[in-house]
């Protein structure tokens, strides 16, 4: 089933007309000729589509609330930040099919109300920046930007901001910062974007994938989209299989799919690499859990939230209280990283902890703090030299991180630490 | 080009800032202190705003630096292909302890994310990206870069 992949190959990226020859800019001229924004609502509502991003929020939910909130300017922003280490699936979207993401921007810009929309994009995609700067002059050309779009009076503007590649600004309130021209800081919510983001306007942050299925949707029917993959978040996905796996790369499969499936099935993964032996899977990037193989048949979706608390301060991340019993493994943006046997969980240990250590935005003490304790730790125990009170310390850092941080990056920044002490106790601190 | 002259080409709106920095930085390689009294000026900001705002982002720089730096990922993907052999590598190579900055002329770092972990591991030179690089490639790399 392929919803977001389907016409990679027969699309130049660089040719808007390869792009409507696909049937690309059909949606759009729909919507404006013929919906009202509520419709469009309503039917992105009615698809259960959920943020791929990470947090798994309702789009319908978050677009409503933006369209219900009256102000006199209203902002569009398509999240491309994506920087978790063993993710590259926006970027792919951005190079393969960029009109893509940008149709979902400009009927999403129109659902709410936003005459000005933003693809927010990490410093380091450079040319994918540039493709996509190529894609917006070409849908100008053929006026799907800019005044009067599609021949009609709507004005919807796009712009390209490009960040200096800084993970935190995945976040959305950080990311709205960073345009603000103020650090990358995360903002306390409430409020919610939707009602007050950008410049204290509603604004609706949606990632790249997310928006890549919207034309999908409009085009079939949300009837249609809701019935693939799970039915608690329909759809399909991209997973992103990275380490000791055979096939390396992206896969699109619908959500439900177990993790087992997507390493050995010869559609995906094939497998381990030969004379590899499968020792965890860390589902979600550098703050994804680590799944033994006992877990490996675990359907992976976004689970059904209490939609008031995933707002609440999961965007970044995954949810992981008060769901459906199904989902001890959070889904996140789709990353697999195969660990094999071979690999010294030390270095990865080290890994994680040099990562959240360097992106942790200061902000909070528990987090710049903790990261960085953490970091000083995964040192020692590579080199060798592990304090007496470390093992102590690393439970109590742990805890900190994840109850006290004011932000999913902190929260979850020893998740993988938690789960490698509990699962491999003995191979770390040996 | 003046520093009016790349100031001159952004409205002085906050969402312009970034771009303006990153601007200033590739012609002087670095935002000086009086370069961002300007910014601040032109941008109607308090000298700290801009400040805060510069040092925020790695990639943005406040101080002259004549180091080569080299860089290298960490990511999990990137660990599990060998990049930690790479580091130890370059380290014995160039005589210098990654994370430290007290050599003269080189510093070593690891790096996050460049979001190309499909063709890791990564190593950059300054600007210059090197993927799939083995150990047995670092003596070139060296060699021809640095």
């Amino acid at each position: 089933m392929q919803v977001i992949t389907k016409n990679w190959e027969k699309i130049d990226p660089l040719n808007i007309n390869s792009y409507i020859s696909q049937r690309g800019y059909e949606a759009l001229q729909k919507v404006i000729r013929g919906w009202t924004p509520e419709q469009i609502v309503a039917e992105i509502k009615k698809s259960g589509l959920r943020g791929r991003g990470g947090a798994g929020f309702p789009t319908g939910g978050k677009w409503e609330l933006a369209a219900k909130t009256k102000a006199d300017q209203k902002y569009f922003i398509c999240n491309l930040d994506e920087s978790e280490p063993g993710v590259y699936k926006d970027r792919t979207i951005a190079e393969k099919n960029p009109h893509q993401i940008i149709e979902g921007l400009l009927i999403g810009a129109f659902a709410i109300g936003a005459k000005k929309a933003y693809i927010y994009i990490n410093g380091h995609y450079q040319k994918q920046a540039g493709i996509l700067e190529i894609a917006l002059g070409q849908a100008r050309e053929k006026e799907f930007i800019g005044r009067g779009i599609a021949g009609s009076a709507v004005d919807i503007e796009v712009e390209i901001f490009e960040g200096a590649g800084a993970y935190i600004c995945g976040e959305e309130t950080a990311l709205l910062n960073t345009i603000e021209g103020k650090r990358g800081e995360p903002r306390l919510k409430p409020p919610y974007p939707p009602v007050s983001g950008l410049f204290g306007k509603p604004t609706v942050v949606d990632n790249a994938e997310t928006l890549a299925n919207i034309a999908y949707i409009i085009r079939r029917g949300a009837k249609i989209f809701s019935k693939i993959g799970s039915s608690i978040s329909p759809g399909t996905k991209l997973f992103v299989l990275e380490g000791a796996v055979k096939n390396k790369g992206i896969f699109e499969a619908p959500l439900g799919i177990s993790a087992e499936e997507l390493i050995f099935n010869s559609l995906y993964g094939g497998g381990l690499e030969s004379g590899k032996k499968f020792w965890f899977a860390q589902i979600g990037g550098a703050s994804g859990r680590l799944m033994p193989k006992s877990k490996l048949d675990q359907p992976l979706i976004y689970p059904r939230t209490n939609s008031k608390s995933s707002a609440d301060s999961r965007d970044k991340s995954k949810i992981g209280v008060g769901v459906d019993g199904n989902c001890e493994y959070p889904l996140s943006c789709g990353s697999i990283l195969v660990v094999d046997k071979s690999v010294d969980i030390k270095e990865m240990l080290f890994s994680w902890a040099s990562f959240f250590h360097r992106e942790s935005c200061g902000k909070c003490v528990p987090c710049r703090e903790g990261t960085f304790r953490l970091w000083e730790i995964a040192k020692r125990l590579k080199s060798g030299d592990l304090r007496e009170r470390d093992r102590e310390n690393v439970e109590d850092i742990l805890w900190t991180l994840s109850n006290t941080s004011f932000c999913p990056l902190g929260n979850f920044a020893g998740i993988a630490w938690s789960d490698a002490i509990k699962m491999f106790e003995k191979e770390v601190f040996l | 080009m003046s520093l009016q002259k790349i100031l001159l080409r952004f409205e002085p709106k906050p969402e312009n800032l970034l771009r303006a920095l990153e601007e200033i930085q590739k012609e002087n390689k670095y935002i000086s202190r009086e370069n961002c009294l300007k910014v601040a000026k032109y941008f109607s900001l308090p000298l700290a705003r801009v400040y805060s705002f510069a040092s925020f982002f790695d990639e943005i720089k406040l101080k002259k630096s004549g180091k080569k730096i080299i860089k290298v990922c960490s990511g999990g993907p990137c660990a599990m292909k060998n990049s930690t052999e790479i580091v130890r590598q370059i380290e014995l190579l160039l005589k210098i302890e990654a994370e430290n900055d007290a050599y003269p002329k080189y510093k070593l770092e690891y790096i996050s994310c460049r979001g190309l972990c499909d063709r890791g591991p990564i190593v950059m030179v300054d600007e210059n990206v090197f993927e799939k690089v083995r150990p047995e490639n670092i003596d070139d790399i060296i060699l021809n870069y640095l």
